[in-house]
């Protein structure tokens, strides 16, 4: 079997690459995907811990990542709604063009 | 345990979720050709007697054992906290009468019952599963409220922000939870603090930063801070003003739930001399940022909403000072601070919605858009003054004993004085913060307004909120002993809940709202190698 | 050995201590009441709150005839309990609160009376009423509280109600800048204030004025290190209060307000709450120094030191800038912080001799002819029609004999001639200072001289010589609610200081007195005293001169010294040729004490240029660099912060993980 922290390394990895899309992406859905990666490398996690752990029969882990799943659903699709109220205002869903709160 | 008995727990969170459903249908199937201000009177009528019904419904429910291997608990503390959040969601839907943000009332009020179901649940979690779902219940509504104003690109412009933002956090939350889960095989409080502890591993303390973000972002503190003046700015008012009051009060309870009772091995230590690793200590940077940022920022404000998102952020400064101190004094504190400053932070949005409704400036409001109140409105602008000085700590209001209390907790817990230096530095700023306070009062007092000045307009409603709230204020201040009673946990109530009462170390303050790790079947090995009572129960259920 | 009726009382349970509750609360229920109810009706809101403020002052006397020096503590109810923290609401009898009661209630009654016409015209008449009573009820909450919180409380409370009154006047800008100067030079002080009262409670475990003081008598070195920083913590509450050095720059603008307000609040009551909290709490200025090692180079200084040298600093400071001022509430002010130096001295000075007595029983004096002196120039500014340029007046004795007179006694209990009330009660300080420091005794005398000299001036200038505007030249006596304030002041400003007060005070603090009187007062209450008053007040009237003769001398030198020069400089400056005889008597003195060159080629440039840079140093270096300074710097930096927040969310993605970096950093440092 896979070592544990082989799928724990690839965990981070993605999130990591989450991470970097979030952060230097500028189009607001190209972001959004960034963080959809992070949310997965979470699951990934969870996963890899419940499959290792002593009392798998528990179920802990694998409940944790449906939820999840359907959390990150719902935060998607609030996501896109927000995302084209901007885009119905601004005539761009690019981050730049974005900034009339400041200061 | 079945399922019946589950929603005898969740009462009053299923009342709320069918008073939103009621609300919906009745604004949907029967209001639809009724005019705007009706359909919003109704809307609050139906909301009021829902949630007067779950207050109820809070009040006669007896403390439960934790359910389902620690999933929710519910004592006399957690049902303080759902009834003022309650009343502050009613507030909020009372303020936004007559505003003009919107069309779409049904579906405003559901999501702001929704996100009450979800920071009663948050109140009440007692697990990391039920604690990210209730966090996500909250946010997701605020996100869409936020952004409900679809006339104004500030409010979707906002809204953007506060979701990217965080999304962000929310993620980072769910990563470091993903590891404390790996690294204690449970997502439990008592699992989490039997086996965690510091300088074990480093992943630990990544795990902590990462779920320290997620909190972080929901209080709003400094430098995860920068979503709020946006959104405060941007949001409809009374959306601002539930999320600075009632969103802070669950956040702010579970954030410190969960350092406190279930990471408490790592805790660290902030001392001047002496610190050591932990969550403490990290802990304590947040707080001096957002102590000194947040009200030195404030300064330069001339936004009110503006700069009331800034002394939000040094308010969570104090607030998170209650935290580090990690003890059962500094757990009252902090709810003493969070439930005040939630209250007069309602009351001073509450009066800048009446004036940015007087105003209807394209841009939102500004500080002189309150020039020569007291002349306009003497009842109003007095409100205000009790708001604005318990916001800047002047006994004997509200704001006052909540900051003294957290800055006896926090002096008290360190060893020799250890953490001074923090209650000294946190003093300074609020000297600093006296400033920008005064401005407003400044405005209000002493500007004359330009042009003659004519009466604002108030509701009989939105007064008697007010009104109510102002008085709230000063009674705390003049009462402390009332609500802090309320919060410790050798009050009466606790007592006859059969709660062991006096713990003196976090452990057994974990143990107090665990009485189940006290039981004979509780051993530290035991629980986490426990067979799954999940499938007993629900062969139960069925 | 108390009285007999006070033990009773005391042991029986009759509790008629819990009058004390009556006397706080009568003046904030008058307020409420006048401002609910009867804020329309002039009449009506006058009843309610002058009303209640001198049902106060009655039973204030009771308690005073009744315990005398007895202490007593009312029934208390819970207030607070947090852990070890207990704070429950009481009110606190002895000596140093019944008489200050006395003074309180005693001289805000008479400030109303005299309000009652000198605002008559004014529109927000009852405003002005009310917030009185408010003041009141704070004030008579420091002087009663039994415990640092409660005494914080109300002292932030005082603080708000005479920021109300300050900015009263708010339609002019001045006022509302002066309410928020004072409000926040206090808040500054305050700062300190609650730091050293968390200081005190975390060494000592309690924050109730007696066990704080059962316990520092048990082991004095009970706060071990931080007895230093804990005294000058406290301190810095009074330093603002009592507008010491440097946070002393509120108090002269102050004068924004009405001038009932500056007579109560920034001469009589409220600045002198600073000096009545120190001799409260003096019990933890006796306690060995003590520093925490980083401060460890400090050695043996005492806090006491600090404060008596910060009181020193002030009167001098203020006794010069006095010299050259020509407003006359802002002559009058800076006497008052020069006075309060003196006050603050004494109890610094106090903590090596044991006994702060002279600090209270100058302030009780005090009480009297400042207030009486503010009034008096009240009387004058309202006659003038708001002129307040003492160069503007001028001639004012024969039309407003009343007016003159007692601001004459006033005068003369300032500068502390004898047998007025000021002379004992300075004698009393200087002759601890002499014990305790001569070099601050000299700096006493100096300013004592000082003090005479700008007072004389100011009487000379406004009161004699020709009137020099039309505004003075129709000038007439004040109505009658004006002028019967001032000549109930001018009897206690006259005969207060025959009285043992400073004994009476010293027996509270455990001091045996060498006098018989006070001591009888201290043992045996009221009665007693009043036949050994009326039997020795002979003896009373030169006790200073029996019990430190060298001390007495010395301040009727300062006295003779500065009123000569005085004389000598404005009698001529005036012109005034009515008078002829005092020209003769004036050209006498000066070939008598052939001073009048010095004085005018060395003396007074010097001392001009002195008074200037004193007025440029308290401009803008403590004004400028000081308050300004740190506001401004606070005010950039914010405006720097708002700069972060570009709006931009990239950049707000990339500050958030420069938090994680932090954090991380943090984490693992």
């Amino acid at each position: 079997m896979t070592p544990l922290h082989y799928y724990l390394i690839f965990a981070a990895l993605l999130f990591s690459v989450g991470l970097a899309g979030a952060l230097m992406r500028r189009n607001a859905i190209l972001v959004l995907i960034g963080i959809e990666l992070m949310l997965n490398a979470a699951n990934l996690n969870f996963i890899a811990f419940w499959r290792y752990s002593p009392t798998a029969n528990e179920l802990v882990g694998l409940m944790f990542v449906l939820f999840s799943i359907g959390i990150a659903a719902a935060e998607a699709a609030v996501g896109l709604a927000i995302i084209i109220s901007i885009y119905r205002h601004h005539r761009s869903t690019q981050l730049q063009h974005v900034d009339r709160l400041k200061g | 345990m079945n399922y019946m008995e589950l929603l005898g727990a969740l009462a009053p969170e299923a009342i709320v979720v069918l008073t939103a459903l009621v609300a919906l249908a009745v604004d949907l199937l029967v209001l639809r050709q009724a005019p705007q201000n009706a359909r919003q009177v109704v809307a609050v009528s139906i909301t009021a007697v829902g949630i007067l019904a779950a207050i109820i419904a809070l009040s006669v429910a007896a403390p439960s054992p934790p359910w389902m291997d620690g999933l929710l608990i519910n004592h006399s503390t957690t049902a303080f906290l759902k009834q003022t959040l309650l009343v502050l969601a009613l507030v909020a839907g009372i303020l936004s009468i007559q505003s003009r943000f919107t069309q779409h009332t049904g579906e405003y009020v559901t999501l702001l019952l929704l996100s009450t179901v979800g920071m009663m649940l948050l109140v009440s979690s007692d697990n990391l599963l039920l604690m990210f779902v209730a966090l996500e219940l909250t946010s997701l509504p605020l996100y869409v409220l936020t952004a409900f104003n679809k006339e104004s690109p500030s409010s979707s412009e906002a809204s953007l922000k506060y979701f990217l933002i965080g999304s962000l956090s929310a993620a980072c939350l769910l990563f470091g939870i993903s590891l404390l889960y790996g690294l204690s095989g449970g997502i439990t409080w008592t699992q989490l603090a039997t086996t965690l502890r510091a300088g074990s591993e480093p992943i630990v303390y990544l795990a902590l930063i990462l779920t320290l973000i997620g909190f972080a972002f929901k209080v709003a503190a400094a430098p995860f801070h920068l979503w709020a003046p946006d959104v405060y700015q941007g949001a409809p008012t009374p959306v601002a003003a539930f999320i600075a009051s009632g969103s802070k009060i669950a956040s702010f309870y579970m954030f410190a739930r969960i350092f406190m009772a279930a990471l408490p091995g790592t805790a660290g230590s902030a001392a001047w001399s002496g610190a050591t690793p932990g969550w403490v200590p990290l802990v304590a940077a947040l707080a001096v940022v957002s102590m000194i940022l947040g009200n030195v920022a404030a300064i330069a404000q001339r936004s009110v909403k503006r700069l009331l998102a800034y002394s939000a952020i040094g308010h969570a400064g104090y607030a998170l000072l209650a935290i580090l101190s990690n003890t059962e004094q500094g757990m009252g504190s902090l709810l003493y601070y969070v439930v005040t400053y939630a209250v007069t932070a309602m009351g001073a949005f509450a009066v800048v919605n009446v004036i940015e409704r007087d105003v209807q400036a394209p841009n939102g409001e500004s500080l002189t858009d309150f020039a020569g109140l007291s002349r306009r409105s003497p009842l109003l602008s007095l409100c205000l003054l009790v708001f604005v000085l318990s916001l800047a700590g002047i006994p004997p209001l509200a704001g006052f004993f909540g900051k003294f209390y957290i800055f006896i907790a926090t002096a008290q817990s360190g060893t020799s004085q250890g953490l001074i230096w923090l209650v000294m530095l946190a003093i300074g700023t609020s000297a600093i913060s006296l400033y920008y306070y005064l401005q407003i009062l400044k405005q209000v007092y002493v500007v004359e307004s330009v042009g003659q000045p004519t009466p604002v307009q108030l509701r009989p409603a939105e007064s008697a909120c007010i009104v109510a709230m102002a008085c709230t204020v000063l009674i705390l201040g003049c009462a402390p002993n009332w609500l802090i009673n309320r919060f410790s946990p050798n009050s009466t109530e606790v007592r006859r809940a059969g709660v062991i009462t006096k713990p003196s170390t976090t452990l057994e303050l974990a143990a107090e709202i665990h009485p189940r790790i006290t039981a004979p079947l509780g051993t530290a090995t035991g629980l986490v190698q426990k067979r799954p009572q999940f499938e007993t129960t629900t062969a139960n259920a069925q | 050995m108390e009285h007999d009726a006070v033990q009773h009382a005391v042991q029986s349970g009759s509790k008629i201590q819990d009058l004390a509750w009556l006397v706080l609360f009568l003046p904030l229920l008058g307020s409420v009441m006048a401002w609910f109810i009867t804020r329309r009706d002039r009449v009506l809101t006058t009843v309610f709150t002058l009303g209640t403020v001198i049902l106060s002052f009655i039973l204030s006397v009771t308690l005073f005839a009744v315990f005398g020096a007895a202490s007593a503590e009312c029934t208390p109810f819970q207030f607070l309990h947090i852990g070890d923290l207990k704070v429950d609401i009481g009110l606190h009898l002895d000596a140093l609160s019944t008489l200050m009661l006395l003074v309180v209630t005693g001289v805000a009654s008479l400030v109303m009376i005299f309000s009652t016409s000198y605002m008559h015209d004014d529109a927000s008449y009852s405003r002005f009423f009310c917030t009185l009573g408010l003041f009141v009820f704070s004030m008579l909450g420091i002087v009663l509280a039994n415990n640092f919180v409660m005494m914080f409380v109300f002292w932030e409370l005082v603080g708000v109600s005479s920021y109300l009154l300050i900015g009263f006047w708010f339609e002019r800008p001045a006022a509302g800048d002066a309410a928020k100067k004072a409000f926040l030079s206090n808040r500054l002080g305050d700062f300190g204030f609650i730091l050293g009262i968390l200081m005190v409670w975390s060494a000592v475990g309690s924050v109730n004025f007696q066990e704080i003081q059962a316990s520092l008598i048990k082991n004095p070195a009970a706060m071990g290190v931080w007895a230093g920083l804990a005294g000058l913590l406290v301190f810095m509450g009074a330093m603002g209060k009592s507008a010491q050095f440097p946070l002393h720059v509120w108090l002269p603008d102050a004068m924004e307000g009405p001038t009932p307000v500056s007579a109560l609040i920034h001469a009589a009551t409220m600045v002198a709450a600073g000096v009545y909290m120190l001799c409260r709490v003096f019990f933890i200025y006796t306690v060995p120094a003590g520093w925490p090692p980083a401060l460890s180079f400090l050695g043996d200084l005492s806090a006491a030191t600090v404060v008596a040298w910060i009181g020193g600093i002030t009167a001098l400071l203020a006794a010069l800038t006095a010299v050259q001022q020509n407003d006359i509430k802002r002559i009058l002010a800076y006497s008052t912080l020069s006075q309060l130096g003196y006050m603050v001295m004494a109890v610094g000075l106090g903590a090596s001799t044991g006994n702060p007595s002279a600090s209270m029983f100058h302030l009780f004096t005090h009480a009297f002819f400042k207030a009486m002196l503010f009034l008096g120039a009240g009387s004058v500014i309202h006659a003038c029609h708001h002129e307040q340029d003492i160069w503007r007046m001028g001639g004012l004795w024969k039309k407003m004999p009343v007016t003159f007179w007692t601001f004459a006694i006033g005068t003369a209990a300032l500068a502390g001639l004898p047998p007025f009330s000021g002379f004992y009660s300075k004698d009393e300080i200087l002759a601890t200072a002499l014990e305790a420091n001569p070099i601050l005794c000299g700096l006493a005398v100096l300013v004592a001289c000082l003090t005479t000299f700008y007072m004389c001036r100011l009487v000379l200038v406004a009161f004699f010589g020709t009137t020099r505007t039309e505004s003075a030249e129709h000038a007439h006596e004040s109505p009658r609610s004006m002028t019967i304030p001032l000549m109930f002041l001018a009897v206690p400003s006259v005969v207060a200081g025959w009285f043992p007060v400073g004994e009476f005070i010293a027996g509270h603090f455990g001091v045996r007195s060498h006098e018989g009187v006070g001591r009888v007062v201290a043992q045996e209450g009221i009665g007693p005293m009043l036949t050994m008053i009326l039997g020795g007040i002979d003896h009373a009237l030169f006790a200073p001169f029996n019990h430190n003769a060298l001390a007495a001398f010395l301040g009727l030198f300062g006295v003779l010294l500065g009123g000569s020069a005085a004389w000598a400089l404005y009698w001529n400056q005036a012109r005034d040729p009515l008078p002829g005889l005092f020209t003769n008597l004036s050209r006498a003195m000066r070939k008598k004490f052939y001073f009048d060159e010095i004085y005018d080629s060395v003396f007074i440039p010097i001392h001009d240029t002195v008074a200037c840079i004193m007025a440029w140093f308290d401009r803008w270096i403590i004004d400028g660099l000081g308050v300004r300074g740190i506001h401004g710097t606070i005010e950039i930096v914010g405006r720097a912060l708002r700069l972060v927040q570009t709006g931009n969310l990239q950049t707000y993605a990339f500050l958030f993980a420069a938090g994680v970096a932090f954090l991380a950093f943090i984490a693992l440092q």
